[in-house]
């Protein structure tokens, strides 16, 4: 398998006065097709790793190659361009434009990329037949529950068939049963289209559904943790703690 | 199952791209009632602007029509400190011999108090002759109310003017005494009484011999004037006389009317621009509003890959939508209003054989040019919160 992703010695230094490193000097390859979980206590740098991977944000130092392309210091709008082609978030707010309908927040990215309306509502359909909400295609977020909102945030974040979908505490507001559907989805969906699935979670459940699992402290990789068969075999740089 | 859309190769091709319309006019649908109240106050503007101007291009027609009826085309008036034109008649015979003369009326011209029991009134009085005078102004044709005009080549008679008589309290028949310092004083028999609306006000007409005699001169007159077929000529025409050393007078060099019509138009309209900035303004104040309200969806719309360039054509697409449907709106608006009223037929001032109207004239260039303001307008006010939009940083924007 290939890397989809790799990040050497990446940085990210908050604030003027007083210097808050948020990531310090992270390494990480991500494989393609690879279903990683990110753990750690909040304030470990997870939001601001993921953001980095996903081009919405930009480091102070290292570098980010995605698809063997170094894409650490691209342009705005080449950014925004591999975020539609390449990305899909998901948010632990589903971050719906409130005023469209299901299908039409589904249809977005891709209106975005240019598809046509019609071809777009069809995409977007048989996306929210996939997401079990083949029934709700015309109502708007604040007809539908939190777990059918996210849902509908899941078949918006695939719509455009990104290479690399990434979940910031995508269950982070639902019950238990909605978050295990959510993550049954995205992983049927991962085992459909090997597609790469990034995901911070705060679930250990969640996690340890996963390929693999990252520890974040203080904004270092503490701990790194690969399955094999049914079990998760640590490396060494764990610590207890 | 993977399809193959080359995404991104796609956009950024069209001017008014598929995706920001679509947000654009969501969110200008979705917050119906501020919508609806920023282009009111766009369209109200343009509206009133529009009514007005075409209330004041009413005005000017009409009253161009009245001024030609009334008003000589050129006059010759006498050299320098002059009191009279000695040889009129070859004066006349020169303006007749100039292409698109349509009539020369000569007249012998002072002012006169007429004094008629406990009444004494000041009056322009002219000595005429009744046929020329009414091919320049038709008084003695169209405005008569009692009497006639040629009965004052019969001796000592006047025609004056229905305010004049009013004031006076003269009826014809009745017997006015006209004097004036240096003059010869006389009595005058009232044979004629016109009315023109307020074109003649304090005008009495009366034979070139009853004016000679009583100014006490021989065969002069004061004025010469002259009607032409076309009234545009009328500048060529007085530089003509000028060139052979007489002193003429276009209408358009004359009557300030029409310069005090244009002037009057042009600061208004300058004013109520003013408005129609104003009211667009109110646009950018919308916007500003939608963009903090929107924050977090803009930065939703960024990390699904929407350019900072997307992100500002979507403001400025609703801003531009706010400003033309406003001025659309107005334009409308404005002709409903005008053709309501112009249906109406209000008559503002009237005289025997004409009434003024009150009429809206409304210039088709208006109707084209104010859509193309507001949409201008509209859209360079939408220009700074479409830029404070497209500048948001997605991690920030969707933090909230
Ligand atoms: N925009 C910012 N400005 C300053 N500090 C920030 C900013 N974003 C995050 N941080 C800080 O960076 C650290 C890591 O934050 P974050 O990545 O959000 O952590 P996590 O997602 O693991 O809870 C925290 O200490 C946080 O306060
Ligand atoms: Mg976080």
């Amino acid at each position: 398998m290939s890397n989809i992703i790799e990040i050497k010695k990446l940085r990210k230094v908050y604030g003027d006065g007083v210097e808050l490193v948020a990531l310090d000097d992270v390494d990480l390859t991500i494989e393609e097709g690879e279903v990683l979980a990110i753990v750690g206590p909040s304030g470990s740098g997870k939001s601001t790793l993921l953001n980095m991977i996903g081009l919405l944000d930009t480091p102070s130092g290292g570098e980010i190659w995605l698809k063997g392309q170094n894409i650490t210091k691209a342009s705005p709008k080449e950014r925004a361009r591999l975020r539609n082609k390449e990305l899909g978030f998901i948010f632990q707010y589903h971050h719906l434009l409130p005023e469209f309908t299901a299908v039409e927040n589904v249809m977005m990215p891709l209106l975005i990329a240019g598809m046509d309306k019609k071809e777009a509502r069809h995409r977007a359909i048989t996306l929210l037949e996939e997401v079990g909400l083949g029934d709700r295609l015309n109502n708007r977020p604040n007809q539908l529950s939190g777990g059918q909102n996210q849902r509908v945030a899941v078949a918006r974040a695939l719509a455009g068939h990104p290479s690399i979908v990434i979940g910031d505490e995508p269950t982070g507001n639902l019950d238990s049963k909605s978050s295990d559907m959510i993550y049954e989805l995205l992983r049927k969906l991962n085992r459909e289209m090997n597609q790469t699935f990034i995901l911070v979670t705060h679930d250990m459940d969640m996690a340890e559904k996963t390929d693999r699992i990252l520890r974040l402290v203080d904004g270092r990789i503490v701990c790194e943790m690969r399955r094999e068969g049914d079990e998760f075999v640590s490396r060494d740089i764990c610590r207890a703690d | 199952m993977r399809l193959t859309y080359d995404l991104g190769c796609l956009i950024h091709h069209e001017v008014i791209p598929l995706f920001e319309l679509f947000v654009a006019k969501k969110h200008l649908v979705s917050r119906r009632r501020q919508t609806l109240l920023v282009v009111g106050a766009v369209a109200l503007a343009v509206a009133i602007t529009i009514l007005f101007r075409s209330l004041i291009n009413g005005f000017e027609t009409t009253l161009n029509e009245i001024i030609f009826q009334f008003v000589p085309h050129v006059t010759v008036l006498p050299e320098g400190s002059e009191s009279y034109i000695h040889l009129y008649k070859t004066l006349i015979e020169t303006i007749w011999e100039i292409p698109g003369v349509m009539a020369v009326s000569p007249a012998l011209s002072t002012t006169a108090s007429f004094a008629h029991d406990d009444h004494v009134e000041n009056v322009v009085l002219r000595g005429v002759v009744p046929y020329e005078l009414n091919m320049i102004s038709k008084i003695g044709i169209d405005y008569m109310v009692a009497g006639d005009l040629d009965s004052i080549q019969n001796g000592r008679r006047v025609a004056l003017d229905q305010g004049l008589a009013d004031e006076l309290e003269v009826n014809l028949g009745d017997t006015v005494q006209v004097s004036f310092p240096d003059a010869r004083t006389m009595s005058l028999v009232v044979s004629g009484i016109f009315d023109t609306g307020g074109f003649s006000t304090n005008y009495a007409y009366v034979s070139m011999e009853t004016a000679r005699d009583f100014l006490g001169e021989g065969n002069v007159v004061t004025d010469v004037q002259i009607k032409l077929e076309d009234i545009y000529q009328a500048d060529e025409v007085a530089s003509e006389l000028e060139a052979r050393g007489y002193n003429a007078e276009s209408w358009q060099s004359q009557s300030g009317i029409v310069e005090t019509i244009e002037s009057r138009r042009f600061t208004n309209t300058l004013i109520m621009l003013l408005v129609i900035v104003i009211a667009s303004f109110g646009i950018a104040n919308i916007m500003n509003l939608l963009v903090l309200e929107k924050t977090r969806e803009i930065g939703m719309m960024m990390a699904m890959g929407a350019a900072p360039k997307s992100v500002r054509k979507i403001f400025l697409i609703e801003s531009g939508i706010l400003g033309l449907a406003g001025g659309l709106g107005g334009c409308l608006i404005g002709y409903l209003i005008a053709s309501y009223v112009n249906s109406l037929a209000i008559a503002i001032s009237s005289g025997p054989s004409f009434s003024v109207i009150l009429t809206f004239i409304v210039d088709p260039w208006d109707i084209l040019a104010f859509p193309l303001i507001t949409l201008l307008l509209s859209v360079v006010a939408g220009v700074y919160p479409a830029h404070q939009a497209s500048k948001l940083d997605p991690v920030i924007a969707l933090r909230g």
